[in-house]
């Protein structure tokens, strides 16, 4: 086969090497996730030896909602500088993601300086403004339940945009690791992830396409079947034959190997898959060999009803194939099965 | 488009009985997607080509926390798709017909008797214990309540195991990978808070089970454990395993840590067991032919060498069924990843050595905004063990551009070319307008 690199692929390759070496005019970036907080425009530290926190932000105590600010007016700031300075402006500030109420729980704090028992960071000029950890919540809120329960919403009034630090953080090799995860902590996923986001990957059966065809623009994230899956995907079946079956049943298989001519080998003299060694029981290549290894290979062709399947023909009761099962199946099934289980009566007649 | 999603939206919120949604996200995406798929051939011929072009409409609508005076917290969710063939079928159209689609997600979700009720109805997945993410028509109930210091929660399921519902081709019914008609199952579990600072600490234990049956015969009748530990803000260990029922073998178990070592540093270690065959049906002949067992053992380290720059190694050691006796295969993969601001960039090596064949692989890849436009780019590339078709490599390549339009819309032209074992030069072309845009009808306090 006369094999070039076609010229799409080198511009690709050149155009690729330009994403990363070109610089251009900086631009602004879009806010990606949460909108993003602004800077502080005052500096507390100054001001901590002269007022306590509620002679600025007066009220506080009384605040049942963050949407309740209470920031310092420009008569506020009056009271000590006679300059005409401008108070914080609120309108800078995006709104509160978190359900809080300061009414609720100064009462409760028993510490000389109730404020510094949260905000133990106060932000200065310049710096990006914080909030106060979620470790200062559970200081006091156990909530491992509401974790294993899935119950975010109470306090978080938003999810959207943000990442797991601690807990469920999405590092190391999150694509294998996710759904060991999962099976214990499917609610607290659920807070973030609605199931159509899942089904991007896990619904293979309804979805139009996969991942990496439809989103090609989101080059960072690890999706499955990446490039041309098509000529690895029966190596990466064998290496976990299990992963396959989790999404695609046979039927998924045999459309495209009927098309390829894979199918009806010996009706149709289409193109046969098996080495030639195949029903040699001396060969290294041996079928039943290869059926105990991985019989998932073998159902993304050969997994039609009992009745019409190919194996039966050789393999029933009586005829020349023999006594199909492995060397312990006869512990692990009793003549029951057969009656419980129509698909054993087609060789056990 | 926009004005027939918005009444696709409107519509939702009016069947929920005249109620209203804080928020509702809605998604669209149009997308036409030119390729070329071999088709026919015989040894030593070359196959025929057919031209694809299947133009897809994907709908997804999201309503959450809609006000009623039942349910609390009511998620209203529906994601769909339909396509039309403009070229050649595509080989996954699953249909006879020119047009076709699905419903991936459909359900109502939401609470009852305060926190203690969830129920979720309708086209879903069940994600917890040994449900293995089974996507069902059918519903989903969950109870949550206080055991003394311990948390109590009890889930059951019920319903049809998906297929694809718009047509069928010739004779065949089912997709679905369970090849069963009911399903049904559930999952107990306890979790513990240790006391202390730091949030999400504690334990959670639970087990569960899970049968499909079709027509009657038995597909899957398994059982199984699941846990996460978190001792530590730093560490959890999590784990699963599975037990067929039917079969009276362990069918699958898993055991992971995730441990962020030290500030730059994070560390994960994980084994998996899986007897492959026993994710067939129970009703499908080729359950009593196999014997094989898998199992992986290994981890990986992430290191973050500058803000935004980051590096990986991850690699495990595969036991599988070779001629004679287990074959020890590999598994290995490392990472480079940098970003910052609206600019990425990244590269991988793999390596898979598995028993029948294995490759050498390694990736490259970027993506750059620049104001309202950006380009992204993507090349993969595998050198295989043993040929396939009669090559060693495979390499394809992707360029992507894309501009923010105005009103949440944004249009993303995509082009690939390859050379695969299969196809000597292949040149793929998506085009794709695509919509999202979210409603608020209250404000976030």
């Amino acid at each position: 086969m006369n094999r070039k690199l076609p010229l799409p692929v080198l511009a690709v390759a050149a155009a690729l090497l330009a994403t990363g070496c070109l610089k251009g005019k900086k631009l602004e970036a879009a806010p990606a996730g949460p909108a993003k907080r602004a800077d502080t425009e005052f500096m507390h530290s100054p001001h901590l030896d002269a007022a306590s926190c509620a002679d600025c932000h007066e009220g506080i105590e009384k605040a049942t909602t963050l949407a309740q600010r209470h920031l310092p007016t420009k008569e506020k700031c009056a009271e000590c500088h006679d300059d005409k300075r401008e108070g914080p402006k609120a309108d800078s500030i995006p709104p509160p993601r978190l359900s809080f109420s300061h009414a609720a729980h100064l009462p409760k704090i028993t510490a000389k300086d109730k404020c510094a028992v949260c905000h133990v960071k106060l932000p200065e000029m310049g710096e990006a403004r914080v909030a106060p950890s979620m470790d200062a919540c559970t200081s006091c809120h156990k909530h491992q339940l509401d974790y294993a329960q899935g119950r975010c919403r109470p306090c978080h009034l938003d999810m959207k945009g943000l990442e797991p630090g601690k807990y469920f953080t999405h590092a190391g090799d999150w694509l294998r690791l996710h759904g060991a995860l999962a099976r214990p902590s499917a609610e607290s996923c659920a807070q973030c992830h609605d199931q159509t986001y899942c089904s991007e990957c896990h619904a293979a059966t309804t979805t139009p396409a996969r991942p990496a065809i439809i989103f090609p623009e989101r080059v960072e994230r690890d999706f499955i079947h990446r490039g041309d899956y098509v000529s690895r995907h029966m190596i990466e079946a064998q290496a976990n034959p299990a992963s396959c079956a989790k999404c695609h049943g046979t039927k998924f298989c045999e459309a495209c190997h009927e098309q390829q001519n894979l199918e009806g080998v010996l009706l149709s003299g289409g193109r046969n898959p098996h080495p030639p060694g195949w029903m040699d029981q001396a060969s290294g290549d041996f079928h039943g060999d290869s059926a105990r290894r991985n019989a998932s290979a073998c159902a993304a062709c050969h997994d039609q009803p009992a009745a019409q399947n190919a194996c039966v023909a050789c393999h029933r009761v009586g005829a020349v194939g023999g006594n199909p099962h492995p060397p312990n199946w006869s512990s692990r099934h009793d003549t029951d099965d057969i009656r419980e289980n129509g698909m054993c009566r087609a060789c056990h007649t | 488009m926009r004005q027939s999603i918005a009444a696709l939206a409107a519509s939702l919120l009016l069947a929920a009985g005249a109620v209203r949604a804080d928020t509702v996200e809605v998604s669209s995406i149009t997308f036409l997607n030119v390729a070329d798929q071999p088709r026919d051939g015989l040894p030593g011929q070359t196959p025929e080509l057919a031209t694809v072009a299947p133009l897809f409409e994907i709908l997804n609508v999201s309503a959450h926390s809609v006000t009623n005076p039942v349910v609390k917290d009511l998620q209203l969710v529906v994601s769909t798709w339909g396509s039309w063939e403009l070229g050649d079928p595509r080989w996954d159209n699953g249909t006879g017909s020119d047009y076709t689609g699905d419903v991936v997600s459909a359900y109502a979700a939401g609470r009852l008797f305060g926190d203690v009720l969830t129920l979720r109805l309708g086209r879903a997945q069940v994600m917890t214990g040994v449900a293995r993410m089974i996507q069902l028509d059918g519903g989903e109930a969950i109870v949550t309540a206080p055991l003394g210091p311990l948390g109590l929660r009890v889930s059951g399921y019920a319903g049809v195991p998906v297929s694809q519902r718009f047509a069928s081709r010739s004779g065949m019914v089912s997709w679905n990978p369970m090849a069963g008609d009911l399903a049904y199952g559930g999952r107990v579990s306890v979790s513990y808070a240790l006391p202390g600072r730091g949030s999400g600490r504690g334990v959670d234990v639970g087990a569960s089970i899970n049968r499909v049956e079709d027509g009657g015969d038995p597909v899957r009748d398994e059982a199984g454990v699941d846990f996460r530990i978190q001792p530590t803000a730093a560490l959890s260990v999590f784990g699963s395993g599975a037990y067929s029922l039917y079969d009276e073998q362990l069918s699958e178990a898993t055991a992971a840590l995730s441990w962020d070592v030290a500030p730059r540093w994070h560390l994960t270690a994980d084994w998996r067991h899986v007897v492959p065959d026993l994710l067939l049906s129970r009703s499908s002949i080729l359950s009593v032919f196999s014997e094989g067992e898998h199992d992986d053992y290994g981890g990986g380290v992430r290191y973050e060498l500058a803000r935004g720059l980051d590096v990986g190694v991850d690699y495990h050691l595969a036991v599988e069924p070779g001629d004679d006796g287990d074959y020890y295969g590999h598994d290995a993969r490392a990472r480079i990843g940098w970003r910052r601001a609206g600019t990425s960039a990244g590269a991988e090596v793999f390596f898979l050595d598995a028993f029948e064949n294995g490759y050498v692989g390694a990736r490259i890849f970027g993506r750059r905004e620049l104001g309202r436009l950006f380009v992204a780019a993507d090349v993969i590339s595998h050198f295989f063990r043993e040929d396939v078709n009669g090559e060693s490599l495979a390499v394809t390549g992707a360029l992507t551009g894309g501009m923010k339009l105005p009103k949440g819309f944004s249009a993303v032209v995509s082009g690939r070319a390859g050379v695969t074992p299969f196809m000597e030069q292949s040149f793929d072309l998506m085009a794709k307008l695509v919509y999202n845009q979210t409603y608020q009808t209250r404000e976030v306090r």
